[in-house]
C-alpha cells in the first residue's frame, strides 16, 4: 500500500502558521492575524455577512493588532511559551508536531470562534479516531458483550469524564479567561455563566417521539445516538450556528473543554506524525488505562437468562447444586453454590442465603459466557499496514440472551 | 489497711497480676519467655499441606506447585463448554485439568427439575381464562394451578389478572404497608436494594 501524503490532506486543516516547513516568510507572519478575528461581539447582520463570504475568508487583511485585542494568543507566541514546551516534552510527543499545532489544541471553540485557530476540526478527528479504535478494540477482545455494556465501556475509556481527568493528569492547566495575552500553554475556553446547570444542555432532537418519555430501546440507540449511547443534538442551520458564535454567549464546561483538548491532540497527532504515532498513542494513554469489565455487568434475572441462554445454545438446563456450606441454623450462613449444566460447570458464587448464592453463581455464568474473549486477537487497523496478513474474520455468535 | 481488706474478698483467680510469674502492669494475654519458647514453637511448627509436597506419581526433581488461595473462580476464565468451537482451549482443556468433584454425587438445593408435560390443551385455556375472569376472588393464581397441574408462573402466562383485581390487590397492599413502622419498612428498603446488588455483584 502506497504511503498516504498526510502532509497534502493536513493542509485544509491546520492554518498557514501551523504548518510546519510553511513556504511564507515570517517576517508576514509577525504580529499579523490572516482574518477578521474580531474578539468584540458582532452583531448579527455583521455575523451573517461574515457567513456569505466564505469563500474570501482567507484575503489577508493586514492590520497591526495588539496581543490584548486577540481572541486567542497568536501563534508565534508559542514558540517562546514555557509551558507548551514542557507539555510537548511530557507527553512524548513526536517532534513532527510543531508546538503551534499543540498551542491551536489547546484553544477551544468558545474561546475562539474562528475556525482557522481553534481546536474544533483537529477535536473532530481525533473524537473519530478515538471512538473507531476503542470499539475495534473492545469488539474484537471481548465479541460476546451485550450492547449496553459496550456503550458504557466506551464512555469508561473515551468518554468526556475520562478525558477531562487525563487533561488534569497532564498537567494542563486552565486559562481563567480566554484572551491574546494568556501564556499558550493554559487551556482557553470561555466559561459558563455562574448559575447556570451546566448538565442542562439544549437536547432537542429530530426525532419528536424522543421528546415523550418513551422507552427506547437499544437497537434505537445504537442507530440514532453517539457512541456513547445517549441522544445526540439536532441537526442545527449552520446559519445559526455561526451567529451563536460570532454572538459568543455560550460557554462551556470545563470538562467539555478538556476533552475537546484531549480529542484534539489525537487529532494533530494523525494528522502531523502519521498513523503509527496516532495508534501508538492511543495505546499508551487510552489503552493502558485499567477497565474491569465485569463491573459493567447488571442483570435483574440472572437465573431465567442462563436458562434461556442454556436452551438457545442447546446445552443442558442450568441445575443449582450446593457445592459447600457453613452455618445454615446460624445468624450468618454461607453458601457455595455452583449452577451445572449436565456435567460442566458454568459458574460459583457465595451468598448467605440459597437464593443470593444461586443468583451469585447465575450472574457469575452469564458474565463467563459474555467475557469470552478469542486466543490471538487481531484488531481491523491492523490491516492498514504494509504486509498484513489476510484477515480473519472475528468471532460472531447469535448475540445477547434476548427473553 | 482498708484496699487490703477489698482485694482479699475478690476470688483469686480473677486477679492474674497476683501469680509470681507476671509483673502488675502486664497484659492478660501470655507472653513468651525462655520457658516457653520451645512449646510455643513447637506448636506453630506445623506440618505443611499435601498439595506442597511432590506428588508419587512425579519425580523428584524440579517441578511446579499448583496451589492457588481458595477464592471464588474469575470470570474471565471461560468454561469449556462456552467455548466456541474453534477455540483451541476446548481441546486442552481435559478432564484431567479440571479437578472439581463429581457433580453427581452433590446434592441439589431443590428438586431436579422434571420433564415439562405439556398436558393441558387448549380448551383448559379457556377454561382457565374463564374462571379467572368470571370470579377472580375464588379462583386466584394459586387454585387454579392446583386444580390444572400446573404451575402458578403458567397462570399467569395464560391470563392476567383483571384490572379491578389488581386495584383490590393494590389496596390490600397499602393497607398492610400503613401498619408497618420505620424499622420495618426501611428493613423491607434494605432487603431490596440487596436483591438488586446481587445481579451487578457487589
Amino acid at each position: 500500500m502506497k504511503r498516504l501524503q498526510l502532509q497534502r490532506w493536513s493542509s485544509s486543516v491546520l492554518s498557514p502558521q501551523a504548518r510546519a516547513g510553511s513556504r511564507l516568510p515570517r517576517r508576514i507572519q509577525h504580529g499579523l492575524r490572516y482574518q477578521s478575528t474580531n474578539p468584540f461581539p458582532v452583531t448579527d447582520a455583521e455575523a451573517e455577512q461574515l457567513f456569505e463570504e466564505e469563500p474570501s475568508r482567507s484575503s489577508i487583511r493586514p492590520s497591526q493588532i495588539s496581543k490584548h485585542a486577540l481572541p486567542s494568543p497568536p501563534v508565534e507566541a508559542a514558540r517562546e511559551s514555557a509551558k507548551l514546551a514542557a507539555l510537548h516534552a511530557r507527553l512524548y510527543l513526536p517532534s513532527r508536531l510543531p508546538l503551534e499545532t499543540l498551542g491551536r489544541t489547546l484553544v477551544d471553540e468558545s474561546a475562539d470562534p474562528n475556525a482557522n485557530f481553534n481546536n474544533e476540526s483537529l477535536a473532530t478527528l481525533g473524537h473519530d479516531l478515538l471512538t473507531q479504535y476503542t470499539s475495534e478494540y473492545l469488539i474484537c477482545t471481548y465479541p460476546r458483550l451485550p450492547m449496553t455494556v459496550i456503550f458504557a465501556a466506551m464512555y469508561a475509556y473515551v468518554g468526556p469524564k475520562t478525558l477531562a481527568a487525563m487533561t488534569n493528569e497532564w498537567g494542563v492547566e486552565l486559562a481563567a479567561a480566554p484572551g491574546g495575552e494568556v501564556d499558550p500553554g493554559h487551556l482557553q475556553f470561555r466559561r459558563l455563566a455562574p448559575g447556570t446547570n451546566p448538565n442542562e444542555t439544549p437536547m432537542r432532537t429530530d426525532r419528536r417521539w424522543e421528546e415523550q418519555t418513551w422507552r427506547r430501546s437499544v437497537t434505537s440507540k445504537v442507530v440514532n445516538d453517539n457512541v456513547f449511547g445517549d441522544p445526540v443534538r439536532a441537526s442545527v442551520n449552520p446559519k445559526l450556528l455561526a451567529k451563536a458564535a460570532a454572538k459568543n454567549t455560550a460557554g462551556v464546561s470545563a470538562e467539555e473543554a478538556s476533552a475537546q483538548f484531549v480529542r484534539a491532540v489525537v487529532g494533530a497527532i494523525y494528522l502531523h506524525a502519521g498513523r503509527p504515532a496516532a495508534k501508538r498513542f492511543f495505546e499508551q494513554h487510552f489503552l493502558s488505562r485499567h477497565l474491569n469489565i465485569s463491573d459493567l455487568f447488571n442483570f435483574s434475572e440472572p437465573a431465567r437468562d442462563l436458562a434461556r441462554l442454556c436452551a438457545r445454545e442447546s446445552f443442558e438446563p442450568p441445575v443449582a447444586k450446593v457445592l459447600s456450606e457453613t452455618g445454615r441454623l446460624s445468624r450468618h450462613p454461607v453458601f457455595v453454590v455452583g449452577i451445572f449444566s449436565g456435567k460442566d460447570k458454568l459458574g460459583e458464587g457465595a451468598g448467605s442465603s440459597l437464593l443470593e448464592a444461586r443468583s451469585r453463581a447465575s450472574v457469575a455464568a452469564l458474565k463467563a459466557w459474555y467475557l469470552y474473549s478469542p486466543m490471538n486477537v487481531r484488531l481491523p487497523n491492523s490491516m492498514e499496514e504494509d504486509g498484513a496478513a489476510p484477515w480473519k474474520p472475528v468471532h460472531v455468535d447469535l448475540g445477547e440472551v434476548i427473553v | 489497711m482498708a484496699s487490703t481488706l477489698a482485694t482479699a474478698k475478690r476470688p483469686l483467680l480473677s486477679l492474674p497480676f497476683l501469680s509470681p510469674s507476671s509483673c502488675e502492669l502486664m497484659p492478660l494475654t501470655s507472653r513468651r519467655s525462655q520457658s516457653s519458647y520451645r512449646r510455643t514453637k513447637q506448636r506453630l511448627r506445623v506440618k505443611p499441606d499435601a498439595s506442597f509436597g511432590p506428588s508419587m506419581t512425579q519425580v523428584q526433581g524440579d517441578h511446579i506447585v499448583y496451589n492457588p488461595p481458595s477464592s471464588a473462580p474469575s470470570v474471565y476464565h471461560t468454561p469449556a463448554k462456552f467455548l466456541p468451537n474453534d477455540d483451541i482451549r476446548r481441546s486442552l482443556r481435559t478432564d484431567a485439568s479440571v479437578t472439581h468433584r463429581n457433580s453427581t454425587d452433590i446434592t441439589s438445593p431443590n428438586e431436579t427439575p422434571g420433564l415439562k408435560r405439556y398436558h393441558l390443551n387448549p380448551s383448559d385455556v379457556l377454561e382457565i381464562r374463564r374462571l379467572r375472569t368470571s370470579d377472580p376472588l375464588t379462583w386466584s393464581r394459586s387454585k387454579l394451578a392446583k386444580r390444572f397441574d400446573c404451575s402458578p408462573l403458567f397462570i399467569s402466562m395464560v391470563c392476567g389478572a383483571s384490572p379491578e383485581k389488581k386495584e383490590m390487590q393494590k389496596q390490600v397492599l397499602e393497607a398492610v404497608q400503613s401498619r408497618w413502622g420505620t424499622k420495618r419498612r426501611m428493613a423491607r428498603e434494605d432487603r431490596k436494594l440487596r436483591k438488586e446488588s446481587w445481579g451487578r455483584d457487589c
